[in-house]
């Protein structure tokens, strides 16, 4: 144990002294990660479109048995209203030409005949939006048009019923035969106790943490590459294996040093989503510690340590047989790749939820059990998270010791033959 | 003291593909000897000596480090004995104090601190030992892996290229270290080398290698009388020359 001590020591030492990866793993995914994301949201809300307003009836027209009036100028200046509120550029035009404006996303017609139609009991009005394809600011203005449209169909649609209750005597609520059923919601955990937002927060959480093991694995095979192939090519390495100590330890000193790089790279990222997080609830005025289960952290620090375990477990072999830092690092690419994939899914897919016979062969990659973990935690099953977690300990150290043991030192020191 | 036989080499073989590096070298060094192991590149010296240290495995024959056979108890036989390759280099982010430290609690976890003080005073590289080797030139970081190889008094010092690209200063005050230290502690010191003077004037007993094979062996003396030569230079080019006719 001393022995792995004074090793791990040295790695942690030099480590700490390589400022450009503690820069590149910690202080870069703690700052970008927040910027980024307020970023998104910045460019989001900065997308400019403009819409634009062409009146093609332009008249007014009564329905003197119901006493409504309806005039398509009126409508039209709704609709420059409140898009105008929503942050969007309303032009009004005369005619259709406006379609050939590139610089429009957006063209809202109002067509000839709408206002008689808008205040008739026997046909309906419509009003044309053209969209423009593979926009998205037309997409965005395109939403936001539906939703003034269907806010004026509903107050006419009130106004129209309340009108004919009145003429025929009876009582009738508008409501009652607008939307004669309604949907209520109501969310509870898979156990069946009452969930608010938080909880939803808090499977969000889950799911990020969940991708957030790809992170975890990049940096953690960077460091075992630069561990072993480095030391050859930076030529300490065969002083560092004369030594009295058996092999399998320096390579597990290694491996805890690249471990160390991973879980401060996971809390660095989690640290830099949260504090995103953060600043996104401030709107909404929810309390970040609401959601934030200290458990679930510990849950998936845990998985992090034993899925890095893992990855660097299967790389291993591949990498102590190849000739240079560069095929090295493309080894350790397509394990990081194999590990991302199981965790992108991981973040769209509940595992859980998946059929026996497809979850069957995926139990045979050790990252399934990584994404299960943590998982089942988050939606209160803890006793199956820990045995997936304990699952995983398994693997990780068998697939440890087999890739140890494929090991010596003359495959350390001298690269095979290209 | 009596001179005993601390490293036994007997009939190594080691084959890369169908090339046979090392082929069948045989020899004894005794305690407080330095024994000189010469040839061209690629005759075969480096394989030799990693398979001395344990680190690549013959596909024939034993090593014996202090009585003990390197091939089954590799970790048990580094114990006696200090490797220093031809081309090792520091770590330049760690002090060469740290350097030192880090080898002494593995090699000797006891009384490391006996060794790192023995290891400062050998490399003689006084308050520089606290500055990072990143920032020392060759010849001190050479001397600083010397230091390492010999700070915990190892009973076999294998020393490969010791004073390569040192300036003719650095590699006198290298041989000083190296005579030094065989002398007080007794040990048995294999180099190799490509520099016959330092062959000449370090070596108590020398083996020619070629094409994997010791040619010839014996003191600088026996050497260069036995092949009617005036220093070690000329011995060694007759002796290469011969062996390959």
């Amino acid at each position: 144990m001393s022995d792995l001590s004074t090793l791990l020591w040295k790695e942690l030492l030099d480590l700490s002294r390589d400022y450009k990866t503690i820069l590149t793993t910690v202080l870069l995914p703690l700052i970008l990660l927040p910027i980024l994301g307020l970023v998104g949201i910045v460019l989001v809300s900065q997308q400019p479109a403009t819409i634009a307003l062409v009146d093609e009836d332009y008249c007014e027209s009564t329905n003197s048995m119901f006493n409504i009036t309806i005039s398509s100028r009126q409508v039209a200046e709704i609709l420059y209203e409140e898009l105008g509120k929503r942050g969007f550029k309303v032009i009004e035009y005369s005619d259709m030409s406006v379609v050939d404006n590139p610089l429009v996303d957006l063209v809202v017609v109002i067509p000839k005949g709408f206002a008689a139609n808008a205040t008739s009991l026997s046909s309906t009005a419509s009003i044309l939006v053209i969209k423009r394809a593979n926009v998205q600011a037309s997409a965005m203005a395109e939403q936001a048009a539906r939703e003034v449209i269907n806010w004026l169909s509903y107050s006419l649609a009130r106004v129209k019923i309340d009108a004919l209750s009145k003429y025929a005597g009876v009582e009738a609520s508008s409501e009652a035969i607008l939307s004669p059923i309604i949907t209520q919601q109501e969310v509870v955990t898979v156990v069946g106790e009452k969930a608010g937002v938080e909880e939803e927060l808090k499977g969000l959480l889950a799911r990020f943490l969940v991708l957030a093991l790809g992170i975890v694995v990049t940096p953690a095979t960077s460091f075992i590459v630069d561990g072993i192939i480095g030391e050859r090519e930076r030529k300490t390495v065969e002083m560092l294996i004369s030594l009295p100590i058996p092999l399998s330890k320096i390579i597990y000193s290694k491996i805890l040093a690249a471990t160390v790089v991973g879980i401060i790279a996971t809390l660095s990222d989690v640290a830099g989503f949260l504090t995103y997080i953060y600043f996104t609830l401030l709107v909404y005025g929810v309390q970040l510690m609401l959601f934030i289960d200290p458990l679930l952290l510990v849950v998936h620090a845990f998985t992090s340590f034993l899925t890095i375990l893992t990855s660097v477990a299967i790389a291993l072999p591949f990498i102590t047989r190849t000739r240079g830092i560069r095929s090295a690092s493309n080894i350790a690419g397509i394990v990081t790749i194999a590990a991302t994939i199981i965790f992108f899914t991981g973040f769209i897919v509940d595992y859980y939820k998946l059929p026996m016979n497809v979850r069957m062969p995926l139990y045979l990659i050790p990252f399934t059990h990584s994404v299960l973990a943590i998982q089942l935690y988050a939606i209160g099953y803890r006793l199956e998270s820990l045995l997936h977690a304990l699952t995983l300990l398994a693997l990780s150290a068998v697939l440890l010791l087999l890739s140890v043991r494929t090991l010596d030192s003359e495959k350390i020191l001298v690269a095979p033959p290209s | 003291m009596r001179a005993v036989d601390v490293v036994v080499v007997d009939g190594l073989i080691k084959v890369y593909g169908d090339r046979r590096v090392v082929d069948g070298v045989s020899f004894k060094v005794r305690s407080g000897e330095i024994f000189g192991l010469v040839g061209p590149n690629g005759a075969g010296k480096t394989t030799t000596l990693r398979m001395i240290a344990t680190l690549v495995k013959p596909n024939e024959g034993r090593v014996l480090i202090n009585g003990v056979d390197a091939l089954a108890k590799p970790v048990e036989a580094r114990r006696s004995l200090s490797y220093l390759p031809e081309e090792a280099e520091v770590y330049p982010r760690l002090t060469g104090y740290e350097h030192m430290l880090f080898h002494a609690k593995l090699k000797c976890p006891n009384n490391y601190r006996e060794a790192v003080n023995y290891g400062a005073q050998l490399s003689g590289l006084g308050d520089r030992l606290h500055d990072k080797a990143g920032e020392y030139s060759k010849g001190m970081k050479r001397r600083l892996l010397i230091a390492i190889a010999l700070m915990t008094r190892p009973q076999v010092a294998i020393l490969d290229e010791p004073t390569s690209g040192l300036d003719v200063y650095a590699s006198y005050s290298v041989r000083k270290v190296i005579r030094k230290y065989s002398r007080e502690s007794n040990a048995a010191v294999i180099i190799s080398s490509h520099n016959m003077l330092e062959v000449e004037h370090l070596c108590d007993r020398v083996a020619f290698i070629n094409n994997g094979k010791i040619i010839d062996s014996g003191t600088p003396i026996e050497l260069m009388n036995k092949y009617s030569s005036v220093n070690m230079e000329e011995a060694f080019i007759k002796a290469i020359e011969a062996s390959t006719i």
